[in-house]
């Protein structure tokens, strides 16, 4: 009686038969592909630093999932308050920017130009800027190089 | 028949002069100006290789931090199912073992409180 059932085929909707329990309070997944979320990261790690840093302290602490359901809960739902303070604000960029990346690879360096309409934007709107930790003082962060050597090919 | 007697003669203006200087023709630019070039060519190469690396290590710094800034969402994620999936272990152990006196259900088999993630899931 183990017939694979495609869910696609289904007639009823897809039902969890062992949901979490009911003591857990529910949070709405993000729900986010990996190119949107590889666009927003920089401002992720902006926006939710403070539930980030906690979260992993937490998770230092002890690796039972079981231990930092509600440092995880407030881990997510700041990322969707940022993603949907990015749709209000700065949909067309975000977009475009999210759409390129998933056009070249997920790489940022063919996407410098979409990249920096959004990050204007996020700074004028959500006052959030992109900084890369780590970058050697006094050198032009690799974002905001005018003349870079890697680039899009042919474009 | 005979013909009349004629004296071999220069040609009409005399002969051209005997060509006894050297003739070199021009060869293209000197072994120098080609070395230099080529060096010229490989310096400007190694510089640009040069600058590439700094900047490939700059955007490999830069791929890596987008990635830790999204490490505690999708750790967060990953915990929430990974916690259901624990509790439904537990519930059917508990189904299971029921009938067994004594059993305790979802206790670990080594004597040590640190967390290890189950060795199978059932995936539903």
């Amino acid at each position: 009686m183990s017939r694979y059932l495609d869910p696609e085929e289904s007639t009823k909707p897809y039902k969890d038969p062992t949901p979490l329990p009911a003591d857990v309070p529910k949070v709405k997944e993000l729900g986010v592909t990996s190119a949107p979320l590889k666009s927003a990261a920089f401002f992720l790690g902006a926006y939710c630093k403070d539930y980030n840093e906690d979260f992993m302290l937490c998770k230092s602490e002890n690796r039972d999932p079981a231990h930092c359901l509600k440092e995880g809960r407030r881990v997510t739902r700041c990322a969707q308050d940022l993603i949907t303070k990015l749709r209000e604000n700065c949909l067309a960029e975000f977009e475009k920017h999210w759409n390129c990346l998933e056009y070249n690879n997920q790489e940022y360096y063919h996407c410098r130009k979409d990249e920096r309409v959004l990050n204007k934007c996020v700074f004028e709107k959500l006052g959030l800027t992109k900084t890369i930790p780590g970058t050697p003082e006094g050198k032009t962060p690799i974002h905001e190089v005018k003349n870079p050597v890697f680039t899009g090919v042919q474009k | 028949m005979s013909t009349p007697f004629r004296q071999d003669m220069p040609p009409p203006g005399g002969f051209e002069p005997v060509k006894y200087k050297r003739n070199l023709p021009l060869r293209g630019p000197s072994g120098l100006v080609i070395l230099g070039g080529v060096t010229a060519v490989c310096a400007y190469g190694f510089y640009r290789l040069g600058k590439g690396n700094l900047e490939k290590r700059e955007l490999q710094r830069e791929k890596v931090w987008s990635r830790i800034h999204l490490v505690p969402l999708l750790l967060a994620e990953g915990d929430r199912d990974a916690y259901r999936r624990q509790q439904a272990a537990l519930e059917r152990e508990r189904e299971i073992m029921k009938d067994v006196p004594g059993w305790e259900a979802g206790k670990s088999v080594y004597n040590n409180p640190r967390h290890r993630s189950s060795e199978s899931i059932v995936v539903i």
